[in-house]
């Protein structure tokens, strides 16, 4: 599922491209200079929140983050982009980055805290803080994903304002960790001792950013300037988030004047009615994004088995053309070449990947090496078995149906049958994606954060099994001679050039083996009123509203 | 009258018990409450966490019973998805559909017996062409598109032109920021565009079964004796006419009001409306039994409740027709 962490499993790292450069913008940031203070401001959501307890199994919904979530909850870091890459800053909690060393094998993190950080009743934010995050995201009932912190040793919070972070062993991804990715910092002075579930899942009224946020199920989240917030104060008096639950009509509201900013999908009728809202409105895309969305095959299923087959499928598919007809309108025009999203570039290389484009005397020659012959009907056909594959995706997803009936007839042409069946996406993620019940599936992972990190979705020892429990997350299957050495030196060294030079090279194995195909970035798409004064732009990870503390309303 | 209302509101407990175990068994197996967290590293002891709280190493029929043992106490369970009390996500969701479907019926029942008796009495006037060929338009409008065109043209489209600071109607949800209640102009301006796109199909086939229910009570000998007597045409109508001819529409609107109660999902949609149609769309993506299970026993209590009043509006409407 797109932008939704829990088709991600909380890889706190991942994915994506080399090409899809910055898409298209026709209006990009707004006017920075004086913002008016005071109004309110009622943004659109395309979805609510299951629950408000960030952590637990209901509260894995993206739009939970953008519109409660990143506006309550104090984080360590923010996200930036530095001479065009995007990279991690701290937040206004701590004074100073943060520092990660090995001290007898194992690695420790120390934070120094903002003395002036407080939460919303003026209690300061502590050491403690961090240690009940952990504790309960590691220990805790129907947790989602304790990725990261169940590698956590020890917190100590000695020193109130120096929280030090013990791991068992070194975690490069430990930027991803409390609140750097989509986890925040729980209150202990609050919590402590009480239900944590049962306290948050319906919203609450503490908080650790600069908002305070009033939750109206089934209707809207309010957002009311923390009067404790340590940080600059936000310009307006109030922030409504309303939710809006049909494409078309979210554009209407926009349209209408209903809600001043909206962050939709990429969906073929999205796309072309974005351009029918612009006029009068600002409208920014862009291909650099924290999404990665591929052609997943199942390696070890026949006849995906066979190297040479996938290849030849590979070789058959002109993806730069689906791309252009899919996102063309949003000046997308080439197809991803990594499994990194485009986020994380630097750790990318295209190499393998790239080569990849229709050659009907490659596909002729694969498959007939692997004893393939090309029967009256057009199709290639084994031991009288017809080269015939299937292939799933979310139902109601109109792109990726599209999609899929695009790539049916390019397969067609090639000689190989492509059928469709497809799923729900609890079936689909739940069910046969874990259970190796697929051949071919297309759906994208999200990143959490700003950090790569294949091994969970590519290492074989992460291939579901009873050594680890079934639940392992290489849903491909895929077995790679060498890639777990590179993937598992990303993972664990905070050596940075090591970890850029082990993913190139992981990228280039994973091309080579086509254990999937890299499709595209799902470019991100903002628009937003002419009325809104202050710097809109996109987070990767964050989403546009990140900065609505900064933002105005024209008088 | 009330031994009536009591016999039949026995007589609708099983039929709630088989809709609910029907509803129970389906999405018991069709849908995988532990789906969503086995994908996760430590999925495999969230699941089992799961199973054992709903149940699930028993068969079909104990787990049913656990439901409606805490069912019957007033405990309908939390939601599987949002961790919500059900009891608290139905009311809600019923109080937003009620507020929808009872404008919609009241408005759409005035104007369509006006129609309707307007069309009867002024047959195959040019009124009555008009009326006539508008209720085929508004029955072959799917609510999607209408809904989509009423934004465009009385929201949009006005603040275009005029410049507006805001829109005259609105088309998200039921009140603007913090506003509540339901005597205020926001509340209006937002109520229009839903209930607009609600009534319009009911509104063109009611007013068809008015207007056919009129003529035939029209053509009655008893009209025709009225008339003979010099009774005035508006009490004719009024009085003699109408009060009969009610009776089949009453009959549709009971049947109808039980369908838009669940059925208002397109409506729901289009305008963010959190109601009862919406929250079966949400809970079926996502296999909540809890809440499903809930939903289809509210729904067939009201649907059952509203073909309860049919019978008993039969009475008053015609005293004629005696309940026993």
């Amino acid at each position: 599922m797109i932008r939704n962490r829990r088709s991600l499993v909380a890889l706190i790292a991942l994915f994506a491209i080399g090409a899809a450069a910055c898409g298209s913008s026709s209006g990009s940031s707004g006017g920075g200079g004086s913002v008016p203070t005071g109004g309110t401001l009622v943004l659109g959501a395309e979805q609510e929140p299951d629950c408000a307890d960030w952590i637990s199994s209901c509260g894995g919904s993206s739009w939970g983050v953008y519109t409660i979530q990143e506006h309550t909850m104090p984080r360590v870091f923010n996200y930036a982009k530095k001479n065009g890459v995007w990279t991690e800053v701290p937040n206004v909690l701590v004074t100073k980055m943060p520092t990660a060393k090995t001290v007898g094998g194992k690695q420790v993190v120390t934070y120094d805290l903002n003395p002036k950080a407080v939460w919303s009743d003026g209690q300061p934010i502590t050491a403690t803080d961090f240690k009940y995050t952990w504790d309960q995201i590691a220990t805790g009932k129907d947790i989602y994903d304790t990725t990261g912190y169940d590698k956590i040793e020890s917190v100590d919070d000695s020193k109130p304002t120096q929280p030090v972070v013990t791991f068992k062993e070194p975690y490069a991804s430990w930027k991803g960790l409390f609140g750097g990715g989509l986890y925040g910092i729980f209150p202990s002075h609050i919590l402590q001792g009480k239900d944590r579930d049962a306290e948050m899942k319906d919203g609450y009224s503490w908080s650790g950013g600069p908002w305070i946020a009033k939750w109206a199920k089934g209707s809207q989240v309010t957002l009311t300037p923390n009067p404790k917030w340590y940080g600059d104060k936000p310009h307006l008096d109030k922030v409504i988030f309303k939710f809006l639950a049909d494409t078309a009509a979210e554009f209407q509201a926009f349209k209408s004047g209903e809600v001043a900013a909206i962050y939709p999908q990429p969906q073929p009728e999205v796309i072309a009615a974005v351009k029918g809202s612009t006029s009068g409105a600002n409208s920014y895309f862009t291909a650099d994004t924290g999404n990665s969305e591929a052609l997943w095959l199942n390696n070890a299923s026949a006849p995906l088995d066979s190297l040479k087959v996938r290849q030849a499928i590979a070789y058959s598919i002109d993806r730069d053309a689906m791309i252009k007809s899919l996102f063309g309108g949003l000046g997308v025009t080439k197809a991803s070449q990594s499994l990194n999203a485009p986020i994380l570039s630097k750790y990318s290389d295209s190499s393998g990947f790239v080569v990849y484009k229709p050659n009907p005397a490659k596909v002729k020659s694969l498959l007939e090496g692997d004893g393939y012959t090309k029967a009256s009907d057009g199709f290639y056909a084994k031991a009288g078995k017809r080269l015939s594959l299937t292939m799933r995706t979310t139902t109601g997803n109109k792109r990726r149906i599209l999609t899929e009936q695009i790539l049916q007839e390019q397969l067609k042409k090639s000689g190989i049958e492509l059928k469709l069946d497809n799923q729900s996406a609890g079936d689909l993620f739940g069910t046969s994606l874990p259970n190796g019940d697929y051949q071919v599936a297309l759906y994208a992972q999200t990143l959490t954060a700003i950090d790569p990190g294949l091994c969970t979705i590519m290492c074989s020892t992460n291939i579901p099994s009873d050594a680890n429990g079934n639940s392992g997350q290489n849903w491909t299957r895929s077995n790679v001679p060498g890639l777990d050495k590179q993937l598992e030196t990303v993972d664990s060294s905070i050596v940075e050039p090591t970890r850029i030079t082990a993913s190139k090279k992981g990228d280039v194995l994973m091309g080579d083996a086509v254990v999937s195909l890299p499709f595209d970035p799902m470019p991100n798409i903002l628009l937003w009123s002419k009325k809104i004064v202050g710097p809109v732009n996109d987070d990767p990870i964050f989403s546009m509203f990140i900065n609505i503390d900064q933002w105005g309303l024209k008088k | 009258m009330l031994t009536y209302i009591s016999r039949r509101a026995l007589y609708s407990i099983p039929v709630i018990l088989i809709a609910t175990f029907l509803s129970f068994w389906a999405v018991r197996s069709t849908f995988d409450p532990t789906a969503k967290v086995r994908v996760s590293r430590t999925g495999a002891r969230a699941a089992e966490q799961i199973r054992v709280r709903l149940h699930l190493h028993d068969s079909i029929f104990e787990q049913y019973g656990y439901w409606l043992g805490d069912a019957v106490q007033g405990d309908l369970g939390d939601s599987e998805r949002t961790h919500e009390a059900v009891g608290t996500m139905m009311t809600r969701a019923f109080g937003n559909t009620l507020q929808l479907i009872g404008w919609g019926v009241l408005i759409s029942a005035l104007i369509a017996v006006a129609l309707g008796v307007y069309s009867a009495t002024h047959q195959y006037s040019k009124l009555d062409y008009t009326f006539t060929g508008l209720s085929f338009v508004g029955l072959a409008m799917p609510a999607f598109w209408f809904g989509l065109i009423a934004i465009q043209w009385l929201a949009v489209w006005p603040k275009e032109t005029f410049n507006l600071n805001d829109p005259i109607f609105y088309s998200v949800g039921l009140h603007s920021g913090d506003q509540s209640g339901m005597f205020n102009l926001d509340y209006v301006r937002h109520l229009v565009l839903p209930v607009l796109t609600l009534t319009v199909l009911t509104i063109a086939e009611w007013s068809r079964f008015q207007r056919a229910s009129m003529l035939d009570v029209m053509s009655a000998d008893y009209i025709r004796t009225a008339r003979a007597k010099g009774v005035p045409r508006r009490s004719v109508v009024i009085r003699h006419g109408l009060r009969n001819a009610l009776i089949p529409l009453v009959t549709v609107v009971a049947l109808d009001v039980g369908a838009l109660f669940g059925g208002a999902i397109i409506t729901e949609s289009i305008f963010s409306i959190d109601g009862m149609g919406r929250l079966f769309i949400d809970s079926i993506n996502a296999g909540d039994v809890q809440v499903l299970t809930a939903w289809v026993v509210v729904t067939a209590v009201f649907i059952v409740a509203f073909n309860l009043l049919a019978d008993v509006l039969y009475g008053v409407l015609d005293p004629r027709i005696r309940l026993s």
